[in-house]
């Protein structure tokens, strides 16, 4: 017969030390086994605060435990672990470490949206995970993901000068985010990209002529160019710096407003 | 045939009714065993009412004040009914210090008695001083600020405990009294007025804001005013090492137990039936029914009778009922008093 009591137990709960010897009497391996207590012994009443503070978060002290958000979600149909209304919860009475116990699942939210349309109080449960995972990555729980490494380097660049190079963006996205664009090229990934971009249709129905009326001669010599020199918009001047100052006071206030 | 209308109890029921019927061109014998008109909002110092938001002297004097300016009115203050002799149309009522009044009906607002904590011990009132009851923070709202009875000091972290006294078969409490959760609702956001630091949880097993009060009350306590509502129903409240208390329970939506330290634990105390009603039942010769209420007759067409004929019971005599309700029922009440006088009449005629 199953112990009900098991399922309520962590694996990081439970301590056996492979080698124990007390009193000269040998306990290793199951002998010793000990759980920690499960008990909760205290809330972080601010900790909402830090979710709400985020985009998305806005509306999650307004759950009131229905759990039609879960009952709906497409994740947890596949995986009962993932349970937006726990996180919810947690996230309410200030239970980081029940949180951080699902960092690892958290993240695999589809946006669906299946929540966001049955809520009842409209708590917009598919923006409170985006808001997790983003509190995740920012206290390390998580590492970067790799949305967050694409903006940072988009963002660097329209600060820096006013503009952004593609082909720049990509060129560094991918070796930041440790995918060899020498490996993509060799497994043909960049070349059908490239050919689906340029009528592949075309080039498969052997209307040769068409196809290579459209490849990209000059633009690509524009880009390489592009990132070579790294041209910055006319009169740009000290925008960036401004920009960058303004959009680093609308997050502070964004998130000492909650 | 009696053309006098007996009310007994000042509470808003009795009060609606007393004035309903003299309007109505009654002459009213209004009895009230305390030396204070108001019934329980008065009685115990109620601060803000729901719904209205109104200060409970304020709205409830103004019934009274209607009243002891009524001169169709006679008031009998710290005076109960003894005995009740005679029937619909022409009773004969003896009050506690002997006077007789003569009544064609009698109306019953006699109200509940707020259940007394020390019945549930395991919670700790009675043990330890800072835990309290609704009324006292109703107390404490009133004169302007909510404090720890122990030291006096401002508390970071509140308490409230529903349910306490209903919903409790242990103790043979079989009722939801209904006005509760509205009330403990609303006392977090006026705690959360006068002390913004102040962090306020509800430990619920369901939250009964009936009507009207889900979002004027549930909906903006939690919304607006950041009440965290914790789905637990406490099993022991104990003092931590610190002095603070902890309160101790399961966690039903972790499934795990919590022991969480408070500064001030407030029991949501419910409605009991009055501690005279077997007296009541005795003197006018009516029945409870099971839990310990007024017995309702049928009620489709025999709106407030009790089982004897000219006698009719209304508000939280009747059970848990809210103070509008109660001041509905006073009106229905002189209503169906008179019309049934007005029917004996032609029938005598
Ligand atoms: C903490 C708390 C807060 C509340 N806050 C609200 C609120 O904000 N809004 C709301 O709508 N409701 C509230 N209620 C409910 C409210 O108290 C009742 O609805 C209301 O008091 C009922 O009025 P009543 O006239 O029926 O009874 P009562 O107010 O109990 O009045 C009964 C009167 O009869 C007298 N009496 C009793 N027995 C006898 C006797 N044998 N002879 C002569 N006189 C007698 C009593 O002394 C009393 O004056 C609250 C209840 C509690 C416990
Ligand atoms: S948006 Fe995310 S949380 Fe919501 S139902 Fe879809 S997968 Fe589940
Ligand atoms: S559906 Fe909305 S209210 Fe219900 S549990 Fe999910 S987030 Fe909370
Ligand atoms: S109104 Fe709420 S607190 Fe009061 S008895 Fe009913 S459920 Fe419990």
């Amino acid at each position: 017969m199953p112990i009900h009591e098991k399922s309520l137990l962590t694996p990081d709960q439970i301590m056996t030390a492979d080698k124990l010897v007390i009193d000269g009497v040998d306990v290793s391996g199951h002998w010793n086994t000990m759980i920690k207590p499960r008990t909760i012994t205290d809330y972080d009443p601010d900790f909402y605060k830090k979710i709400e503070g985020l985009p998305g978060g806005e509306n999650v002290s307004r759950c009131w435990q229905c759990g039609s958000c879960t009952n709906s979600c497409t994740m947890y149909a596949i995986n009962p672990d993932f349970n937006p209304r726990y996180w919810i919860y947690c996230t309410n009475l200030g239970l980081q470490s029940e949180i951080v116990k699902d960092k690892d699942i958290i993240w695999q939210c589809v946006s669906c949206n299946k929540c966001t349309n049955i809520c009842p109080k409209d708590v917009k449960p598919e923006g409170v995970m985006k808001a997790l995972a983003h509190w995740l990555e920012l206290e390390g729980h998580t590492p970067k993901s790799k949305s967050s490494v694409f903006d940072e380097e988009f963002t660097r660049q329209c600060l820096a000068r006013g503009r952004i190079e593609d082909s720049e963006v990509m060129f560094n996205f991918f070796k930041k985010t440790d995918q060899d664009v020498v490996r993509l090229v060799k497994t043909g990934w960049l070349g059908v990209f490239i050919a689906r971009m340029n009528k592949w249709t075309e080039l498969r129905a052997g209307r040769w002529g068409k196809f290579l009326a459209r490849m990209p001669i000059t633009g690509p010599l524009k880009m390489a160019w592009a990132m070579v020199f790294k041209p910055r918009t006319k009169s740009w001047g000290r925008t960036g710096e401004v920009l960058a100052a303004y959009v680093e006071e609308q997050k502070r206030k964004a998130h000492a407003a909650h | 045939m009696n053309d006098t209308i007996l009310v007994v109890g000042a509470g808003p029921c009795g009060l609606s009714a007393a004035h309903a019927a003299a309007t109505a061109g009654k002459r009213v014998v209004l009895v009230e065993k305390e030396q204070v008109l108001g019934g329980a909002p008065i009685l115990s110092g109620y601060a803000r009412l729901v719904p209205s938001g109104e200060w409970a002297k304020d709205a409830i004097g103004r019934m009274v004040k209607r009243v002891e300016d009524d001169p169709a009115v006679t008031i009998r203050k710290g005076s109960k009914v003894t005995k009740l002799e005679g029937e619909a149309g022409d009773f004969t009522a003896t009050l506690s210090n002997g006077e007789p009044v003569q009544a064609g009906a009698i109306i019953l607002g006699t109200g509940f008695t707020h259940f007394d904590s020390i019945n549930k011990p395991e919670w700790g009132f009675g043990t330890f001083e800072d835990v309290v009851t609704t009324t006292q923070v109703e107390q404490m709202i009133g004169a302007g600020k909510v404090y720890c009875p122990s030291d006096g000091r401002v508390p970071e972290r509140v308490c409230i405990l529903l349910c306490v006294g209903s919903r409790d078969r242990q103790i043979g409490r079989e009722w939801c009294s209904k006005i509760c959760c509205t009330v403990s609702t609303n006392l977090a956001m006026e705690i959360k007025e006068l002390s913004p630091k102040t962090d306020v949880y509800i430990y619920y097993m369901d939250i009964r804001t009936f009507g009207l009060y889900e979002d004027k009350f549930y909906w903006r306590s939690q919304e607006e005013f950041r009440t965290k509502f914790v789905k637990a129903r406490i099993a022991e409240v104990t003092r931590g090492a610190d002095g603070r208390l902890l309160v101790k329970g399961e966690d039903t939506l972790v499934k795990r137990p919590i022991v969480i330290p408070f500064d001030l634990v407030v029991h949501a105390i419910g409605m009991d039936p009055n501690t005279d009603n077997p007296e009541i039942a005795k003197v006018f010769g009516i029945e409870l029914e099971k839990h310990g209420f007024i017995a309702r007759n049928e009620h489709y067409t025999g709106s407030f009778a009790t089982n004897r004929p000219g006698v009719y019971a209304g508000g939280s005599a009747l059970g848990p009922e809210d103070i509008d309700t109660s001041i509905s029922h006073g009106l229905a009440m002189a209503m169906r008093a008179i019309g049934d006088l007005n029917a004996l009449a032609r029938k005598a005629a």
